[in-house]
């Protein structure tokens, strides 16, 4: 008994010691909140949302010498409606660090070698079975101005072919230089509809495999990253 | 005396103890055949290394109703064994909730060797594959967590787990992977043409012209040994407007793809009537009058059938007769194959 209680507190001890990441979902300049909230795309659409998932993976920090800290590569599911599912606690101690770089999606490898495992388990739903292949993100919710049925605006964003890519990798700096052991990273669902190509509901309401659209969606969202917080 | 019963006794625990270790901790490994002749398989097996006690589970998972929503739509009611695995006289088979799927079942054979699975080449892995069957809300329409939760209810089903994969854990990749041996094991190379081919038997006159004429006017998509090259390609049948299946296209969406799909094996062909991918050609004539009547030349028709394929009524005759001897007997009639436990056909083989 006493070495259980001993071995959960060295774990919580552990954890606190890690680096961590905390992915916060944002719309806009205010905190995400699904299903209740109606929010206005950059082409003034209105939207409510119901679930926000993406993966993460090929996490590399830069320390302030300019080196890259590899970290054995993982994948993160980050699901804004599971709070837990938003920290991740990387193998590495708090350390001094200038730069992040982790990739959105599954790279192809994972995506051609037949069923994967813990957060890559095509159960969680983030798996497209008739066209193999991993969602990397996904966006549901509804607007007036959809035209699907029960007004749905559905995004899933994959692809991992030649001309089909949606892997996006993200560089994010860190201006403060510090002892660093937590980074909080916005995520902002209103960046999906804004880009180089603006995203109107009205005209695809869902993207549901891989190809053009799904390919701009991913560029879009590839910005919706930002440092809120560094501790 | 005495002391010889002793070591007798430990001689005998010894034995009875290693036999029991060897018995529960190791599967037995199953050994995959390439036929002669015949390429190397694309599966990787290194990955899921076959053995007697995966094949068993996945057998056992084939013919198990509980894969599906309401139980009645285990894999083999739409693949079924006398008919190669293939749906039986639907030109599309059941699923749940009195629907229907869009395309005809093909049939389940030689599956080693396949890179892509389904009419459209959409999946690209064998363990991949009963995900789109189990989740579709017109076939299966269950979830893995339900079959997983279903699964561990079981009196059997976790120790079955255990002999084959080491734990009683149940998870998606590790139904998979049963299933997926199952169906690697689903080898048909013993047909009469086979035989032929090896020199153990020989075609009659008509079986021979047959063959001939098929080397000449077929082979270069249906290409021996697997009787198809695994191309995608256009035959000239126009779509069907209520289906509106594009085939090869919804995967890449290149129009270059429209209306292509799998050239299908012709092993068992025989028996695996309805024929096309929506299972449009009731009858083997009623294919050959498509070729040498019907194709409706389009932009992605085959450059092979531009001119359609001349086929006079002997040239039928003789295919047919060649056709035949792709029929695989002792493949339709395996026990290994047949329902686990089962001597006749069980009520889920009901043909509606
Ligand atoms: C409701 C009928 C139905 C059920 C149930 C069903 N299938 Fe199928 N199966 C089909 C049809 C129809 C196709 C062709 C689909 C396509 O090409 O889009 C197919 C295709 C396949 C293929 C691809 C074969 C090839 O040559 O490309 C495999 C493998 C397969 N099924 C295995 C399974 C397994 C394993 C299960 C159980 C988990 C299963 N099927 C359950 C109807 C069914
Ligand atoms: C240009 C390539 C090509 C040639 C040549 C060709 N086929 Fe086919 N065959 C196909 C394709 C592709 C299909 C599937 C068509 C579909 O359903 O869309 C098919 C389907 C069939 C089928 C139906 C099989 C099933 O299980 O559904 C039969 C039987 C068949 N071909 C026999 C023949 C014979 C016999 C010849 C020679 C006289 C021939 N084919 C020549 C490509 C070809």
């Amino acid at each position: 008994m006493i070495l259980f209680f001993l071995c959960i507190c060295s774990i919580e001890v552990l954890h606190a010691q890690n680096l961590q990441l905390k992915f916060v979902p944002f719309a806009g300049k205010q905190s995400l909140v699904l299903m209740d909230s109606t929010y206005h795309t950059a082409l003034n659409e209105p939207i409510t949302f119901r679930n926000f998932l993406f993966y993460v993976s090929h996490i590399q920090l830069t320390n302030d010498k300019g080196h890259t800290v590899y970290l054995n590569n993982a994948y993160y599911l980050l699901n804004a409606s599971d709070t837990a599912s938003l920290t991740i606690h990387l193998p590495v101690k708090p350390q001094s660090i200038v730069a992040i770089q982790f990739t959105i999606g599954v790279d192809s490898i994972k995506n051609v070698s037949g069923i994967q495992t813990g957060s890559l388990d095509p159960m969680l739903g983030m798996f497209w079975t008739w066209n193999t292949g991993y969602i990397f993100a996904k966006l549901e919710g509804n607007s007036p101005v959809s035209k699907a049925p029960a007004h749905y605006v559905t995004y899933h964003i994959g692809g991992y072919k030649h001309n089909e890519n949606a892997l996006r990798v993200i560089q994010l700096n860190i201006s403060k230089k510090q002892w660093v052991h937590q980074i909080d990273i916005g995520a902002d669902v209103l960046a999906w509809f804004n880009g180089k190509q603006p995203l109107s509901i009205q005209e695809h309401p869902i993207c549901h495999s891989p190809g053009k659209l799904a390919m701009q969606i991913a560029d879009n969202y590839a910005q919706m990253f930002h440092i809120i917080h560094v501790e | 005396m005495k002391w010889q019963i002793t070591i007798l006794t430990i001689i005998l625990f010894v034995v009875i103890a290693t036999g029991f270790t060897i018995h529960s901790s190791k599967p037995t490994p199953l050994v995959f055949k390439v036929p002669p002749g015949w390429p190397q398989p694309v599966y990787n097996f290194k990955e899921n290394p076959l053995t007697v006690q995966g094949f068993e589970l996945g057998k056992k998972l084939f013919y198990d109703g509980r894969l599906s929503k309401d139980g009645n739509f285990p894999c083999a009611g739409c693949h079924q064994q006398f008919a190669a695995f293939a749906t039986y006289d639907h030109n599309l088979s059941h699923g749940y909730d009195n629907s229907l799927t869009i395309r005809n079942a093909p049939a389940l054979q030689n599956l080693a060797w396949q890179k892509a699975l389904m009419w459209d080449g959409g999946i690209n892995h064998l363990d991949a594959q009963p995900l789109a069957p189990i989740t579709a809300p017109n076939e299966m329409a269950e979830t893995i967590e339900n079959i997983i939760k279903k699964l561990n209810a079981d009196p059997e089903y976790p120790s079955l787990f255990k002999q084959a994969f080491g734990t009683k854990e149940i998870s998606t990749k590790r139904i998979m992977q049963a299933l997926s041996q199952f169906e690697l094991m689903l080898v048909s190379c013993n047909s009469k043409y086979d035989k032929v081919m090896h020199g153990e038997a020989a075609f009659n006159l008509p079986e021979s012209l047959g063959y001939a004429i098929f080397k000449q006017k077929c082979a270069s998509c249906h290409k021996e040994p697997f009787f198809t090259d695994f191309s995608y390609r256009n035959t000239g049948l126009p779509m069907d407007d209520v289906l509106q299946d594009v085939g090869r296209m919804k995967i890449t969406e290149k129009t270059a793809d429209s209306l292509k799909f799998k050239v299908p094996s012709l092993r068992n062909v025989a028996v695996t009537q309805p024929y096309g991918h929506d299972g449009r050609f009731f009858f083997l004539i009623n294919v050959f009058d498509h070729y040498r009547k019907s194709i409706i030349v389009g932009p992605t028709t085959d450059s092979l059938l531009r001119n359609k394929l001349p086929l006079s009524n002997y040239e039928i005759g003789q295919l047919t007769a060649f056709l035949y001897t792709l029929t695989d007997s002792s493949f339709l009639k395996d026990p290994r194959f047949a329902p686990p436990g089962y001597t006749i056909i069980p009520s889920f083989m009901h043909v509606h």
